[in-house]
C-alpha cells in the first residue's frame, strides 16, 4: 500500500464526499480527505509548475524574456490562454516577453496584464515579480 | 449602509462528489422533485472514457472518466415536464445584471465557471479548468453566496472574482453561462429515463467508432502506456501517469473514476424498477471501480520513484486491460437488460 507516501492533502484539509460500498453491499456516500495517490500526483504537477517558474525566472534574471514570462508561467498559462484573456493575438502576447518590446508598452496594454495578474503597473514597469495569483 | 435587504433564498446545500451531476440535483429537489446526486448522474448519462491526446491540459493528454461537460444538465433539461433555461453572454456586465435579476425573482442560478479565479477553493486545486458548476443562491454586500456542491458548507464569493471565473478563457471557456429551473414535474417515472440513458452510455462504451472512445479506448491506453518510458523519457512518463491518476480521482469524481457514482446510480435504479440484474451490473461495476484504484496506487508509487515489487509499466498496462475487461462485461450486461 501507500502508508509511506505521505503528502499533504491537495484539498486543504477540505473534507470531500466520494461512493463506497458498506458491509450490506450498498453504496453510500462518506466523507473524507483526499485520497493519498491522488496528493502524490497533483503535487507531482505542482513541482513540474514550480520547476517552470523557476525557470523562467532565470531567464528574466539574464535579461532574455521580459517579466511577463513569469506572470504568465506561475500563472500557469501560455501564450494562447493568455492572448485569450488579454483579446490579443497570440503572435503580440509572444512578442511582448521580448524585454525590449515590453519596454516600450503602452499604458493601456500594460493594465490589461496588470488587471489580469492583479499587480500594479508599476511592478511590471520595474520588473517586480509577485506571487501568482492563487497565492494571494 | 444597504438600502435592499440582503438577497437570499433558502436553498438546501447538500454535498456531492461531482459538480455536475450535484447541481442538477440540487437543483431538480430545490424545485421540488427530489432526485439524489448519483440518479442525476445517472440519467444524465455522465459515465464515459475517452483517451484524447490531441487535447493537452498543461501540456498532457486529456482522458477523461465522464461524459463532455454539460451533457448531464442537458439530459436533465430534455426530460418531459422540466423546464431549464439556458443563458450565455458575450458581455460581462449583462452577464451579471442578469444573474442579479434572476437572483431577485427568488430563483436559485447555476453557473459554469473556471476554478482558477475562484479564491474559496483550495490552492493546490486552482488550475485552469472551466468546466466547474455551482449554484448562487444569493448576494450580500458585494459577494455572492454559493452552493458548491463539492464543499461540505456553503460558499462566499466576491462578485469581481466570480465574474472573472464566469468569463474564464481557454479550452471549455463558460462564456458566463447560466441556467435555472422554470418548471419541474411533481412527479416523474424515472424507469424511461434510466432505461435510454443506460442505452446510450452502453452505445458509447461498446460501440464507438473511435478506437479513443469507450472500452476500445481503455485498452488502446493501456497500450500506449507501456511505451511511455521509451517515448518520453522517464520523467515525462511519471508526469503523464500522474495526470491519468487526477483525471481519474481528483476532486469530483466520486472516487475510482466515477465508477462508483454510476454504481450507485445502478443499484438506486435496481430498487426502484425491481431489476436485481441492475445490483449484480453494479457490483462488477464496483470491482471495475477497484481495479482502477489499484491502478492508481502502483502509479502513485510509480510517480513517487517508491515502486515496490511487481511494479512497472507493464503490470499497469496489464492491469488497466482488466479495466477494460470488467468494463466491458458490465456494460454488455447492461445492454441485455435494457433492451428487454
Amino acid at each position: 500500500m501507500v502508508q509511506e507516501i505521505n503528502e499533504p492533502d491537495i484539498n486543504g484539509g477540505l473534507t470531500t464526499v466520494s461512493y463506497a460500498v458498506n458491509e450490506q453491499d450498498q453504496f453510500e456516500l462518506v466523507s473524507g480527505h483526499s485520497w493519498q495517490p491522488v496528493n502524490v500526483a497533483n503535487h507531482k504537477a505542482w513541482l513540474e509548475i514550480e520547476k517552470k517558474v523557476a525557470a523562467a525566472k532565470k531567464e528574466i534574471a539574464a535579461g532574455r524574456k521580459s517579466c511577463l514570462h513569469y506572470y504568465m508561467t506561475a500563472n500557469q498559462m501560455d501564450c494562447g490562454l493568455l492572448a485569450g484573456y488579454t483579446k490579443q493575438s497570440r503572435l503580440m502576447v509572444r512578442l511582448h516577453l521580448s524585454p525590449l518590446i515590453f519596454k516600450r508598452l503602452s499604458r493601456p496594454t500594460l493594465t490589461k496584464y496588470a488587471e489580469l495578474f492583479k499587480v500594479t503597473i508599476e511592478d511590471l514597469q520595474n520588473g517586480i515579480l509577485r506571487e501568482a495569483v492563487y497565492r494571494h | 449602509m444597504h438600502d435592499v435587504a440582503p438577497r437570499q433564498i433558502e436553498f438546501t446545500h447538500r454535498q456531492s462528489a461531482h459538480c455536475e451531476s450535484g447541481v442538477a440535483a440540487n437543483l431538480l429537489t430545490h424545485n421540488g422533485l427530489e432526485v439524489s446526486e448519483a440518479m442525476a448522474f445517472g440519467i444524465g448519462g455522465g459515465i464515459f472514457f475517452g483517451y484524447l491526446p490531441f487535447i493537452r491540459l498543461n501540456g498532457l493528454p486529456l482522458i477523461t472518466y465522464r461524459a463532455a461537460a454539460g451533457r448531464i444538465l442537458k439530459k436533465i433539461a430534455s426530460i418531459s415536464g422540466v423546464s431549464m433555461r439556458t443563458i450565455k453572454f458575450s458581455n460581462k456586465q449583462k452577464a451579471m445584471a442578469e444573474l442579479d435579476a434572476v437572483l431577485a425573482e427568488g430563483v436559485p442560478v447555476g453557473l459554469q465557471t473556471g476554478v482558477f479565479w475562484l479564491p474559496y477553493f483550495p490552492r493546490a486545486l486552482r488550475f485552469h479548468f472551466n468546466a466547474h458548476n455551482l449554484v448562487v443562491y444569493g448576494k450580500e454586500d458585494d459577494a455572492y453566496l454559493i452552493s458548491d456542491p463539492v464543499f461540505p458548507m456553503v460558499v462566499r464569493c466576491p462578485a469581481a472574482d466570480l465574474e472573472r471565473a464566469r468569463f474564464a478563457s481557454g479550452a471549455l471557456a463558460p462564456k458566463g453561462k447560466m441556467y435555472f429551473i422554470e418548471k419541474v414535474p411533481s412527479q416523474l417515472d424515472f424507469e424511461p429515463y434510466i432505461r435510454s440513458s443506460i442505452q446510450s452510455v452502453c452505445k458509447m462504451m461498446l460501440a464507438s467508432p473511435f478506437p479513443l472512445i469507450g472500452i476500445k479506448g481503455i485498452h488502446f491506453l493501456a497500450r500506449r502506456l507501456e511505451k511511455w518510458p521509451d517515448r518520453l523519457g522517464n520523467e515525462n512518463a511519471a508526469l503523464h501517469l500522474g495526470q491519468v491518476v487526477r483525471m481519474q480521482e481528483e476532486i469530483g469524481t466520486g472516487g475510482g473514476g466515477f465508477r462508483f457514482m454510476y454504481g450507485a446510480f445502478l443499484q438506486e435504479s435496481a430498487h426502484l424498477m425491481g431489476e436485481p440484474l441492475l445490483d449484480d451490473c453494479a457490483k462488477t461495476l464496483t470491482q471495475a471501480g477497484d481495479a482502477w484504484r489499484a491502478f492508481a496506487v502502483m502509479a502513485a508509487r510509480i510517480c513517487k520513484e517508491r515502486p515496490q515489487k511487481g511494479d512497472s509499466y507493464e503490470a499497469m498496462t496489464s492491469q488497466m486491460h482488466q479495466c477494460g475487461k470488467l468494463e466491458e462485461e458490465v456494460f454488455q450486461n447492461l445492454q441485455e437488460i435494457v433492451r428487454q
